[in-house]
């Protein structure tokens, strides 16, 4: 009764304080989303395979750009014990030209399993040569679906039949393409275009050289087989992982996942001590009130539960708040922007926020059992 | 009801030479349906007098009995309880919690004690009417005046019908005309009622109202009148 009755009673009081800490779980959320966007932005392309094992060359040190498997290293791959089906996976750099305008982009040749990637916009089928499915953030560079886009300098063009989503490398959308078409692209990326003479031959002849191989191999495990057991077959000629820890290494992963991870943590702790002092501060603004209430006969657990309904309405108000707050932040930002909402994450984060304020709320308990409610009589005399 | 008796109360703070007497050697009896004044300067010992027979404080040495049966050695629990069923207190700061209407401050009581019945609602109502606050009912504490909260302060004090009330300064904060208008309200409802009623007062105008008064200094009992 008191706990609600206090909170309807001081509307705008509880509502400042409500969106204070709805604007502290906007920040956690905002932070999280962020920090996810970011490591989704490097690595999304790269984390999303299909696959239980992703197979590189030796010493790349699980580097995409720096591997690449021939037709008899694909084969070797094949015929591991336990492995039961493998595709190739091609990586390249590119630069495209949209509206006058060069942006980098990264080409992804897959042998085949396209049905992995989700089509959110034209055909589902999957590309012929020179054509792509391309991630939905190079909307944002003025690409569409139907266009043909030349790649410079190399003088070759895509066209997009379809745009994917959450499907970006290195912050750049990732643009699939079949094996054959990876091949060419790879090739003529490297040789920036030219024929070099002592290369062994033109584009095309050294293209055709990297038919049946690629940069990677993805591989499905039979059952009972683990990844491990595919390491300790392939390596040291090979280096073997999962999707999801090939997606935290390269290109600085390690240390931007650590960054973020304490990003997500501090803002955290700063939350959570914001929500405890309030709380806190509250309980010692009530002193006097609390003496007269336990002088008229209130126990130390009816006080505490009062002040725990309190705690649970308002952080629940300031929850719904924060959500508000950090969806409409997040659809106000282009495309481009490292925002990735991952509902796992705001619940942890929801769930810190209500065990700070728990903590914070044992202090005012301890606060609440140190009043003396003879000091609702007490002037300091005696 | 039954009679209050206070029996050669002490209450000691420290040890040594440092020991502070706050109450020394305090006694008195006090008969259903009599208010008792206790007088005395600032420090004399008249608000710990009231803690320690409202269960808020324990006495060093002595004893307090209603109706035959000791009262002062009870946990801080049971001390609660006992002030939920028989203790009515009027505070000098009249502490109605701002958020609650005057009807609601009246209810308090029942709902500490566990819940509020229809006969809790029966009780606020006609008390608020005897204490000419039925038009106020609805207001919270903010917009009555000075008068009217002490006032509210006071039927809260009663809502439980209580054996023992205690009244610490009930008019220190309010103009002659509107302390002596709670003090005959208060009185006439001990008399009606017949419960004991212990008042701490600065105020000798006020203490020549009650049935009988005690003057504190230093702790100890001092003759009426000096």
């Amino acid at each position: 009764m008191l706990a609600l009755k206090e909170l309807l009673g001081s509307k705008l009081k509880f509502s400042l304080i409500a969106l204070i800490i709805g604007l502290v779980v906007s920040l956690t959320m905002l932070m999280s989303a962020m920090s996810e966007g970011l490591v989704t932005g490097m690595t999304g392309a790269k984390g999303t395979l299909a696959a239980d094992a992703l197979v590189f060359q030796g010493d790349t040190q699980l580097a995409l750009e720096r591997s690449l498997l021939t037709t008899a290293d694909m084969e070797t791959i094949r015929r591991t014990p336990g492995v039961r089906e493998v595709y190739g996976v091609g990586h390249a750099m590119i630069s495209v030209e949209a509206g006058g305008e060069v942006f980098d982009a990264r080409v992804f040749g897959l042998g085949g399993r396209f049905d992995q990637l989700p089509i959110v916009a034209g055909s589902s089928g999957p590309p012929g040569p020179g054509e792509a499915i391309v991630d939905v953030t190079a909307e944002a560079e003025g690409l569409a679906v139907g266009d043909t886009v030349p790649l410079t300098p190399i003088d070759r063009e895509l066209k997009i039949i379809a745009f994917t989503e959450g499907r970006r490398y290195v912050m750049t959308p990732a643009f699939y393409v079949d094996m054959v078409t990876w091949a060419d692209l790879y090739v003529a990326s490297a040789l920036r275009g030219e024929v070099a003479e002592d290369s062994g031959g033109s584009p095309a002849t050294q293209s055709a050289s990297l038919e049946g191989g690629a940069s990677i191999a993805a591989v499905d495990l039979t059952a009972g087989t683990t990844v491990d057991d595919l390491a300790a077959e392939l390596e040291p000629a090979f280096e073997v992982t999962t999707p999801a820890e090939a997606a935290e290494a390269g290109n600085g992963m390690p240390v931007m996942v650590l960054a973020v991870n304490a990003i997500q943590v501090v803002s955290l702790l700063i939350g959570a001590l914001v929500i405890g002092v309030f709380f806190y501060i509250m309980t010692l603004n009530k002193t006097g009130q609390i003496a007269a209430v336990k002088a008229l006969g209130a126990s130390d657990g009816y006080l505490y539960r009062q002040l725990l309904l309190q705690i649970i309405v308002l952080v629940s108000a300031a929850a719904f708040i924060g959500i508000a707050l950090a969806l409409g932040s997040g659809s106000s930002m282009p495309p481009t922007m490292a925002f990735d909402p991952q509902v796992g994450r705001w619940l942890i984060s929801l769930a810190a926020v209500y065990l700070m304020a728990l903590v914070g709320s044992l202090f005012s308990l301890r606060s609440i059992l140190s009043i003396d409610p003879a000091t609702a009589l007490d002037r300091a005399e005696h | 009801m039954r009679m209050l008796e206070v029996r050669n109360i002490s209450k000691h703070y420290g040890h040594g030479r440092t020991a502070v007497r706050a109450l020394d050697d305090v006694s008195f009896s006090l008969e259903p349906g009599q208010l008792l004044a206790v007088l005395g300067p600032s420090g004399s010992g008249k608000t710990t007098l009231l803690s320690i027979i409202a269960g808020l404080l324990h006495p060093t040495e002595g004893e307090i009995v209603l109706g035959g049966r000791p009262i002062h050695l009870r946990s801080p629990r049971e001390a609660a309880a006992f002030r939920r069923r028989y203790v009515g207190l009027v505070f000098q700061e009249h502490h109605l919690l701002p958020y609650l209407t005057a009807r609601e401050n009246l209810l308090l009581v029942p709902h500490l004690s566990g819940r509020i019945t229809g006969r809790d609602r029966t009780r606020a109502k006609s008390l608020l009417a005897e204490f000419g606050l039925e038009e106020r009912a609805g207001h919270r504490p903010a917009m009555l005046s000075g008068g009217e909260r002490q006032r509210v302060a006071v039927a809260r004090a009663l809502m439980n019908e209580p054996e023992i009330m205690l009244v610490d300064e009930p008019t220190a904060n309010l103009d002659t005309q509107h302390g002596n208008q709670v003090l005959e309200l208060l009185r006439a409802q001990i008399h009606a009622r017949a419960m004991t009623c212990v008042m701490v007062t600065h105020d000798t105008r006020m203490a020549e109202q009650a049935d009988a008064s005690l003057r504190l200094i230093d702790g100890r009992t001092a003759p009426t009148g000096a």
